[in-house]
């Protein structure tokens, strides 16, 4: 339910002619500013130990090594939000240019979108301890906290004044900061401006053994339990904060990282709605994205005119066609091109036409066996539902028990789902996800429900036709089964935190390797390509079997139908290589537009007339040879003529 | 892609179509017309040139047969209405005022025939005269109640079966108005005999034809039902499937397979960009002829309301290094490739191209295989795609059912790596087998890579855990046995899996995916449709009723489940939060957000009773001081103060350096005052602010905070926003304009 008292907030305004999705979500723009404690005990190094997995990093450095991660992490996957980090409790004073106004406070990162001097400077930090020791120096006496929570107030009011997210991350060992009462209250009326300035405090709070962090002698003052901005999300497990303890099995700085990385990207909800059992029995849910494709920044355009090299925008403006006259947005209408002309609808016929569909809801039609939901229903990503009782109370436990239900007798409900005012309506079927730990005991799957949208019948395409019927017999089916239980993945399930995207890695570090102006990496480190030795180790002989008995079947099965079975190339029977591809010889037969011979490419080359080819030819005869089509004619002509050189021609 | 079609609609104009019969609100040609329309703005819609279509009235009052047939004899009272060709809106405007009854009954339907034969012959034609590859069509739409000269029925019919034995099928499509129907047992009470004559001779000259016999009404009946757009399948990967490093390793399996989109969203017709043309005294483009398609007062109907296309142009701008907080133009030319790293740009020459991308071979290759049963079923996050052998490859074929068997056998995905061509980034993608009757395949989607997840974390739902580490089992957020049992009886009573009946009559799936139909697509496509025929109707109608069928529980399932949705409903006891109570009393000290060990702030600094707004805290004093007043006159002089704050941080910024900030201001403002109930308090604010920022009166040309404002919407609080304001919505957007 849109709430109409909401402030539309720079760029988040709702693009009437929106398709779709996460707009609204993509454009929340987040800043972190992590605080980290500079104190004798945030300092002290882990007894040294020759076990490898004994702590090695002070609480301090642990905390850089978290930030330094998280900016690398941010630029991949927020790359226009910012961060900053602010040491507290150093000797040195400085705000930037020389700014005293903060006693004991060092901002080691203006809060801004990260540059790479910032990525550089961190990991300076956080890998050289000489050089991390010149400045991580404690000051004689603690910072003030109410110091740095003022500090942060104006860091955000100045550097992102208008940004819907603003968080502090604070990291510290201390949880009772200051000696006077007097000083807590100064803390907490801080606290407060932060708050009503729309900022929020997640606190990582640290324990040294003997130690422990008691967040109620002072934090639970200042920290608040909602987010300004959305109220009504819920607040993650109150316990899931974990108190790191140093010099237990796991190291400080992995626990650290994981709840910073539960932290990473703010959460806000993509919508807010009702989902209907029936005529007059509704219950609020919000969605969230949990699944999203990350991918890489496009190629922008930068300025190399200048002394500095600069990202240039660029700025679209409308013009008439026929006069090229300047149109102002207001102007332009929409109109739908038919027959030759434009059939247009005035802008009250054109949200009637799309909303005549209703409100935007989720409503039950009703329920099926989860196994009529095949692998192909599949269009998009799903989105994730949770309760929340800002609109229906009572909305938890209703939602509850449908999940309980759906899990247990493997149901899923079918829905009529518009997302938005303006969304396309779908059928979707939710269903059930059951909440999921992971071997620390940290919460790795959500419990909820998701919505996965289902195919209409027009989005389903059909099955090319098969010439052809040879079909495996069981014998063979079971054969290729027991190398099919012999290669199962670890619990025999798919876990997306093993595979990071080869892709996306590469490109990043290569590109922090430029923008760093370091060593270019050689070799990238790439997850998904299958482990050959291990497959040939496990199922080598069953795949001989296999082979063997494939042979003897095709013979059998191509001998009956009378069809010529291809001679094999392969002589060794180990070798089962099965059809071995047969790379096309370029057909002889001049016409045709993937006719042309390497000759004929060859003598046409000799005589200059390659790039007097048309595109269809050029990518017919580099397809044909198995050679990348993509590009503009100009990169293809000049493939050809490499493919041409190659063959000697 | 469609091959070429030629359509000829042959159409019963007679003064005995003009007539409204059994009970129906239109009369016998505008029914008919109906079927007719929607056919021909569907073709229009396709924007195909190849699919022409022709049509010929007969039992009209005129004769025209345009030159298709030299005699006049036996021909009279046909009327060649439109050409075989590409049919354009241009065109339906022209035949709409053609197709209105006649004053005459006379006329004979085999002529018209004859006529429309001769326009397909002659209109699908090669340039050598040889007989082109068409889908040729003939429908006829009639009452049957005019008289027929059967002496060349025979040589029609010899027709009809000597092109089809050539390869150059007519399929001819006779729908009668009123005709028996056997099949759905329609049977015209009081038939006229002529006609009762004339139906049995035009469905044997059907039937002989190889044509297709039916009623109007059951042709009426069909059209509800959206047609689906057929695809060619085109592969998207062409390639191997392997086991195994081939290169290194002796064993290893490969399969030469390709892949083919499963399912693929189907997306409405788009609409493009125009504006109003200005120049009307020009010559009119290709695209401004007569746009009259628009109802309403705004949009004139006619050539006025001539539309041009919209252009996008571009500009490259960068900062100013001279002229700090300005923007400068940059010639495209001084631009080259880069890619930002966090802020920084990194520029990347045209030879280094490359080296960002990661290098990889084309490829599917199989990582590993996982359980079918514990496989979560939200993670896919892509459309589906068909993995077949490769065509004619039979080694391939029986390889690959092999595969496809031994996975369904074992209850098992598998997990691959597919690179569909050289130099593309790797995804990874699950397949499972699909066998149904003689078809067998795999099926594919994508799997989300460790970045795509987002480790957001929830509370448990069939527990509780308290700060302390406790774990409750009974809470209000928790379901009780009752409700439990209430929701269970509820899901099983909604169960849809057997609730449609199929042909026979047993029990079948209700809302299966092939019965649902895309609401959205077909409803602009319909909307289009209905509009090129009907230009100057004021009402829409109303979505179809099979694009809404599934947008609530069937009705008589509902009937049905009634007792286990009341015991749901009782169980559940779900209540509506009541809509906040707004206005500045709603803050009362004690609503105010506290922190997590519920501290009363205000209490701990002794109750003050003025706040002073700090420039350097602007926004946290000026909620708090609100927070502690409800006077007006308070609330007055923080709004000025603010105000004042607002309008300084303008005056002294340089560039744009201070619009931010002055915009966060200006929002939090707004908002409060809204809350407040003091819309005209802000209103008189705002009004006072535009003008001087556009008036250059704060310290310069200040009119790009001005653009800022406008861009976040934060002018005039409305009638629509508060009660309490008195300025109309259209009043608060016309603020926006100047």
């Amino acid at each position: 339910m849109a709430d109409p008292t909401r402030d539309n907030r720079p760029g988040e305004e709702d693009e009437e002619e929106e398709e779709l999705d996460e707009t609204s979500y993509k454009t929340i723009k987040d800043a972190v500013l992590f605080a980290i404690d500079v104190s004798t005990t945030m300092l002290e190094q882990p007894p040294k130990s020759e076990d490898k997995k004994a702590e090695r990093d002070s609480p301090t450095s642990a905390a850089l090594k978290c930030a330094y991660q998280l900016m690398q992490q941010r630029i991949i996957s927020n790359p226009h939000d910012m961060m900053g980090i602010l040491l507290f409790g150093t000797e040195k004073t400085d705000l930037g240019d020389g700014d005293t106004t903060f006693q004991n406070c060092y901002l080691l990162a203006d809060l801004n979108v990260p540059s790479a001097s910032d990525v550089k400077r961190l990991r300076d930090l956080a890998e050289d301890e000489e050089e991390a020791a010149k400045l991580l120096r404690p000051a004689d006496e603690p910072a003030s906290i109410a110091t740095v929570l003022f500090c942060a107030n104006q860091i955000f009011t100045t550097k992102a004044p208008n940004f819907s997210s603003r968080r502090l991350f604070l990291v510290t060992d201390n949880d009772y900061p200051v000696k006077v009462k007097q000083d807590k209250d100064t803390a907490i009326t801080r606290a407060r401006d932060l708050y009503d300035l729309g900022c929020i405090i997640d606190l990582f709070p640290i324990s040294r053994p003997g130690h422990g962090f008691d967040r109620t002698r002072f934090y639970d003052d200042l920290v608040y339990p909602s987010s300004p901005s959305d109220p009504d999300a819920p607040v993650a497990i109150p316990t899931a904060t974990k108190i790191a303890k140093s010099g237990d099995g796991i190291s400080l700085l992995k626990q650290l990282l994981s709840s910073i990385n539960s932290k990473a990207t703010p959460r806000r909800a993509l919508f807010s709605l009702p989902l209907e059992f029936g005529a007059g029995m509704q219950i609020g849910v919000k969605g969230y994205i949990l699944i999203k494709r990350q991918t890489h920044v496009k190629n922008c355009n930068v300025w190399v005119g200048g002394e500095k090299v600069q990202i240039a925008t660029a700025v679209t403006s409308h013009m008439a066609d026929d006069t090229a006259r300047v149109v102002e947005k207001g102007e332009v209408r929409k109109a739908y091109k038919f027959g030759g002309d434009t059939i247009t609808f005035t802008p009250e016929e054109l949200a009637q036409i799309r909303q005549c569909f209703g409100e935007p809801v989720i409503r039950i039609i009703g329920f099926k066996p989860m196994s009529l939901l095949p692998l192909w229903a599949n269009i998009n990503k799903a989105t994730f539902i949770y309760p929340s009782e800002s609109d229906f109370v009572g909305s938890t436990r209703v939602f509850s028990a449908l999940q309980q239900k759906l899990l247990q007798h493997k149901k899923m409900g079918l829905a009529w789902f518009i997302a938005r005012r303006n969304a396309a309506p779908v059928i979707a079927a939710i269903i059930p996800g059951q909440e999921k730990y992971d071997d620390n005991g940290d919460q790795s799957m959500p419990p909820g429900l998701w919505i996965v949208p289902l195919p209409f019948a027009d989005d389903m395409r059909q099955l090319p036709e098969q010439l052809g019927h040879l079909k495996a017999t069981d014998e063979l089916a079971d054969s290729m089964r027991l190398i099919v239980e012999q290669l199962q993945l670890p619990k025999a399930e798919y876990d997306p935190a093993k595979y990071p995207n080869p892709d996306l890695q590469w490109f990043y570090k290569i590109l922090q390797a430029m923008a760093l102006e370091e060593e270019v990496p050689e070799k990238p480190d790439d997850k998904t390509v299958p482990k050959y030795r291990q497959i040939n180790k496990r199922v080598a002989g069953n795949l001989q079997e296999f082979g063997e008995l494939f042979e003897a079947e095709y013979q059998r099965q191509s001998g009956e139908r009378g069809a010529t079975a291809k001679k094999r190339a392969a002589e060794n029977d180990a070798d089962i290589k099965l059809p071995k591809r047969v790379k096309k010889e370029p057909a002889s037969q001049a016409g045709g537009t993937d006719g042309m011979t390497d000759e004929e490419m060859g003598k046409l080359a000799e005589k200059g007339g390659v790039s007097k080819l048309n595109i269809p030819v050029l990518k017919g005869f580099l397809k044909d040879r198995g050679e990348n089509t993509s590009g503009k004619k100009m990169d293809l002509v000049d493939r050809v003529q490499q493919y041409l050189e190659s063959k000697g021609l | 892609m469609a091959g070429k079609e030629a359509t000829v609609f042959v159409l019963d104009l007679a003064r005995s179509m003009g007539e409204t019969r059994h009970a129906r609100s239109q009369s016998n040609l505008d029914w008919a017309l109906e079927y007719v329309w929607d056919k021909i703005t569907t073709t229009v819609a396709t924007g195909r040139k190849t699919a022409s279509i022709g049509v010929i009235g007969f039992r009209t009052n005129d004769t025209e047969l345009a030159d298709l047939i030299p005699e006049v004899e036996g021909y009279g009272h046909i009327q060649v209405l439109s050409p075989l060709k590409q049919i354009l809106l241009s065109d339906i405007r022209s035949l709409q005022p053609q197709l209105r009854p006649s004053s005459t009954n006379s006329g004979d339907l085999l002529s018209a025939l004859a006529v429309a034969i001769t326009m397909l012959d002659k209109g699908t034609l090669g340039v050598r005269g040889n007989k082109l590859k068409y889908d040729r069509r003939i429908i006829i739409i009639t009452d049957g109640t005019g008289r027929m000269d059967t002496k060349d029925l025979d040589d029609i019919v010899k027709k009809f079966n000597q092109d089809e034995k050539e390869g150059h099928k007519t399929e001819i499509t006779l729908l009668g108005v009123d005709f028996d129907d056997p099949e759905t047992g329609h049977k015209e009470e009081d038939k006229d005999p002529v006609k009762e004559v004339n139906e049995a001779i035009l469905k044997d000259l059907v039937e002989r034809c190889n044509g297709n016999f039916g009623t109007l009404a059951v042709a009426i009946k069909q059209l509800s039902i959206p047609r689906l757009k057929e695809t060619r399948p085109i592969a998207g990967y062409k390639g191997t499937l392997t086991l195994g490093d081939s290169d290194k390793f002796e064993s290893t399996l490969t399969i030469d397979v390709e892949r083919y989109p499963c399912t693929m969203i189907a997306k409405p017709p788009t609409a493009s960009s125009f504006v109003v043309r200005t120049d009307l005294s020009s010559t009119a483009g290709p695209s401004t002829q007569s746009s009259g398609t628009m109802a309403g007062d705004d949009y004139p109907i006619g050539p006025d309301g001539a539309l041009s296309a919209v252009r996008n142009q571009r500009v490259y701008q960068v900062d100013n290094p001279d002229e700090p907080g300005a923007k400068m133009n940059v010639e495209p030319d001084d631009l080259e490739r880069g890619f930002e790293y966090g802020r920084t740009a990194v520029h990347i020459s045209e030879s280094d191209a490359n080296i960002v991308m990661l290098e990889t071979n084309a490829g599917l290759e199989l990582i590993g295989f996982v359980k079918e049963e514990t496989f979560d079923r939200f993670l896919p996050m892509s459309r589906a795609n068909f993995i077949v052998a490769q065509k004619a490859n039979t080694q391939s074929q029986l390889a690959l059912s092999s595969f496809i068997h031994a996975l369904y056998e074992a209850g098992c995905y598998a997990v691959a790596r597919l690179v569909t061509k050289e130099g593309k980034p790797p995804l990874l993608i699950l397949l499972a087998p699909r066998i149904e009757g003689d078809q067998e395949c795999l099926i594919d989607v994508e799997l989300p890579f460790e970045e795509d997840m987002r480790r957001y974390k929830f509370p448990p739902l069939d527990k509780k855990l308290t700060v302390s580490g406790k774990t409750i089992t009974e809470h209000r957020d928790l379901p009780n046995k009752d409700l439990m049992q209430a929701m269970s009886d509820y899901v099983d009573a909604m169960d849809l899996s057997g609730y449609d009946r199929d042909e026979d009559g047993e029990p079948t799936e209700y809302m299966k995916i092939e019965d649902t139909f895309s609401p959205l697509l077909h409803r602009i496509s319909n909307i289009i449709r209905w509009r090129a025929t009907n230009p100057t109707a004021s009402e829409l109608p109303p979505p179809a009723a099979i694009l809404t069928k599934y947008s609530a529980p069937p009705a008589d399932l509902q009937e049905q489940s009634g007792p286990q949705f009341a015991a749901l409903k009782k169980a559940a006891d779900v209540k509506r939060v009541p809509p906040k109570e707004k206005g500045r009393f709603k803050r009362r000290r004690q609503d105010r957000e506290k922190p997590l060990s519920g501290l009363d702030v205000d209490a701990l600094l002794g109750n003050p009773k003025r706040v002073k707004i700090e420039a350097s805290n602007l926004i946290p004093t000026f909620k708090q001081a609100l927070a502690l007043t409800d006077d007006l006159d308070a609330i007055q002089a923080a709004a000025d103060e603010m105000a004042g704050n607002i309008k300084e941080l303008i005056k002294s910024s340089v560039g744009e350096s201070g619009y931010g900030r002055a915009l966060e201001a200006v929002r939090v403002l707004r908002e409060e005052l809204t809350e407040m109930e003091e819309p005209e308090m802000y209103n008189k604010f705002i009004r006072e602010l535009k003008s001087e920022l556009l008036g250059s009166k704060l310290n310069g040309d200040r009119r790009e905070m001005w653009w800022k404002i406008r861009g976040s919407k934060y002018g005039l609080i409305d009638r629509k926003r508060s009660f309490a304001s008195d300025v109309t919505e259209e009043e608060a957007a016309d603020f926006y304009k100047g």
